[in-house]
């Protein structure tokens, strides 16, 4: 068995090192691309969700969203809420939203967008937003003339957003006319502009909880609660400890309240992965087959031969498959090279999407999977034409 | 020991006779010449002989067993420790040098490097290739290829060596140097030789020459020595 496989092991380097090496480095190449092809686009998609998970957290809704109970528009008591759930051991940090869709006016532009006022300490201890600031200040406790504008909203003189919310071209110091649902309007100077790449945050704006308050005519009362707990991905055990801590309100997980937008992404994604790694694999098996069949069939004399000598014809299937390993093997690592190439341009230069720049997110789960599953299929593809000849008559095989 | 071999092809809906019914016992140490005309069966025969081909009827024993009787397996490994056998058209194989052409057979035996090695060297020399071993197919010339192939088939000491017409591509001057060396291996080695010719001067070479003519034998002669 083992002399065996020595020899199938020597006859497969031997042809390896002395058979045609642009075949070998053509076919090297492509199961190196497939290898690409088949990490790519599942790297692609861990990175899609990756960045939606992080620009809702550190921008968009936090960890976790406390809403209002059924049949109420905002959450009374909000002070006292806060409190119960900051005392929770693990969560870091609560904000809470009032929300309002409000139409904006400047220099006879108007564009209709959401409004959220904010507590600016607490909205700090949840959201990331007040880092991402391009121009002027975040919003301070005490504001209540100012605002702060995302740059989609705030856009650029002279140019369309895209059928986004823009008012093209607002700058820090610019006057705003917000007209908010109740018919009341305000004047706010702009404090500062953000930019998160997050096209929903973007394309807001934020004035203080205290300013909103007033002109709602709220008292201690928010639409929604953020909440920014201490790790992420455990959003589901703070919610249980959050309703066993007797909050009557709704809670739920980022992920919940985004209504299954990432779930219906990510399956779309998984269905064209599928449909990319099956025509994958099928090149594969497909340039395996044929590299291994004329490699065979142009040998089929020299396989006669092996066998009137005394070579058994498993060390002969065997040989073929060794180099099928050999090819596969140096294939993935090529394929790794490369992949890793794709990942660090990727990486400096990420694609745009509308959650924001998704960065290619390899798991070494997926590494493994694509490695096994194109050493699978290499392995059928290369030893089906090997035994289809090698099982041939002597003289059949010898006479061609 | 080959006892009344027959072997019909079918060709379509013809069947050819290629062999009708020979017997042919081989001692060890002869050096026996297979002719005939073509089409006469001689090919057919070494390849029985050979376990390349089976026959429609008949036997082959060779050191006592009976070989028509094993499996594909075991005929394999007979072939591999039992018999030598050199083709028409060398067969070697293009990617491997002449001295891993020799030792691949004992690889496959799980001989150590170093004796493999040493075995496959000292036949080479013993062929008159010891300073050719570490050149490929493409490297040697016709009659060095089939020194190789003769080598090949030596170097498991078998019990019979088989060849197939091996001068057929060689000229006459490469021919003549080959017999010599098949008679130098039969004188000084007792290697039992059972060789396939159609050339009328490679009588001389020959302890027994058995002419085939329409699958039967025709003739035997005893010629060179008894």
């Amino acid at each position: 068995m083992l002399a065996g496989l020595r020899v199938s092991a020597f006859l497969a380097w031997k042809s390896i090192q002395r058979g045609s090496r642009g075949t070998l480095a053509l076919t090297i190449m492509i199961i190196a691309l497939i290898f690409v092809n088949l990490v790519f686009l599942p790297s692609i998609i861990s990175g899609v969700v990756e960045t939606f998970d992080a620009q809702s957290i550190d921008f968009d809704l936090g960890n976790l969203v406390i809403e209002p109970r059924e049949g109420s528009q905002y959450i009374d008591d909000v002070t006292s809420l806060q409190k119960k759930v900051e005392r929770i051991a693990g969560i870091t940090g609560t904000s809470p939203r009032i929300t309002a869709g409000v139409t904006y006016f400047y220099r006879g532009r108007n564009a209709a967008s959401t409004l959220y006022g904010i507590t600016p300490e607490d909205e700090r201890s949840v959201t990331r937003i007040a880092e991402y600031m391009t121009a002027g200040e975040f919003l301070s406790n005490g504001d209540t003339d100012a605002i702060v504008m995302g740059t989609t909203l705030a856009g650029t003189e002279g140019e369309e957003a895209g059928g986004l919310p823009s008012l093209q071209g607002v700058g820090v110091g610019d006057s705003v006319e917000v007209a908010y649902p109740n018919g009341e309007t305000r004047t706010y100077r702009v404090k500062g502009l953000f930019e998160t790449q997050s096209f929903g945050v973007d394309t807001a704006a934020f004035v203080t909880t205290r300013e909103m308050s007033r002109v709602l005519g709220l008292q201690d009362q928010a639409s929604m609660i953020l909440v920014k707990t201490a790790v992420n991905g455990r959003e589901d055990e703070y919610k249980t400890e959050i309703l066993s801590y007797g909050v009557q309100e709704d809670v739920l997980t980022f992920r919940e309240k985004s209504g299954g937008f990432v779930e219906q992404a990510i399956q779309s994604f998984n269905i064209i992965n599928t449909i990319s790694t099956l025509v994958s694999l099928i090149i594969a098996i497909v340039v395996v087959f044929i590299v291994i069949f004329i490699n065979t069939v142009n040998r089929r004399r020299q396989i006669g031969i092996l066998k009137a000598i005394g070579i058994d014809q498993q060390i002969i299937i065997n040989s073929y498959v060794i180099q099928v390993l050999f090819i596969t093997a140096v294939g993935a690592l090529v394929g790794i090279g490369l992949n890793a190439g794709v990942t660090t341009y990727l990486t400096a230069y990420p694609l745009v999407f509308p959650g924001g720049p998704v960065y290619p997110d390899v798991e070494a789960s997926a590494i493994l999977r694509s490695i096994g599953s194109l050493f699978g299929v290499s392995l059928v593809a290369g030893y089906i034409p090997a035994w289809r000849i090698a099982r041939e008559d002597i003289l059949t095989a010898i006479r061609g | 020991m080959a006892e009344n071999l027959t072997r019909v092809y079918a060709m379509g809906n013809v069947e050819v006779r290629a062999l009708a019914g020979v017997s042919l016992e081989v001692a060890k140490g002869e050096f026996v010449g297979i002719m005939g005309a073509s089409g006469s069966g001689k090919s057919t025969l070494l390849h029985i002989l050979g376990l390349l081909d089976r026959p429609t009827s008949g036997s082959v024993t060779i050191d006592g067993t009976d070989v028509l009787g094993l499996s594909d397996h075991r005929r394999t490994l007979f072939r591999l420790n039992r018999l030598g056998y050199v083709f028409q058209d060398y067969a070697l194989i293009g990617e491997l040098t002449a001295l891993e052409n020799v030792y691949l057979t004992s690889l496959v035996r799980g001989a150590s490097k170093d004796e493999y090695i040493e075995r496959s060297a000292d036949i080479l020399r013993r062929v008159g290739l010891g300073d050719r071993m570490d050149h490929r197919q493409s490297e040697l010339s016709g009659g060095e290829q089939q020194r190789v192939a003769i080598a090949r088939a030596l170097v498991n000491s078998p019990s019979i060596l088989l060849a197939d017409e091996p001068c057929a591509n060689l000229d006459s001057q490469t021919s003549k140097s080959i017999l010599d060396l098949f008679a130098r291996l039969n004188e000084e080695l007792d290697q039992t030789i059972v060789m396939v010719s159609h050339e009328d001067w490679h009588k001389e070479y020959f302890c027994r020459i058995v002419t085939l003519r329409d699958g039967l034998i025709g003739d035997m002669v005893e010629c060179r020595k008894a």
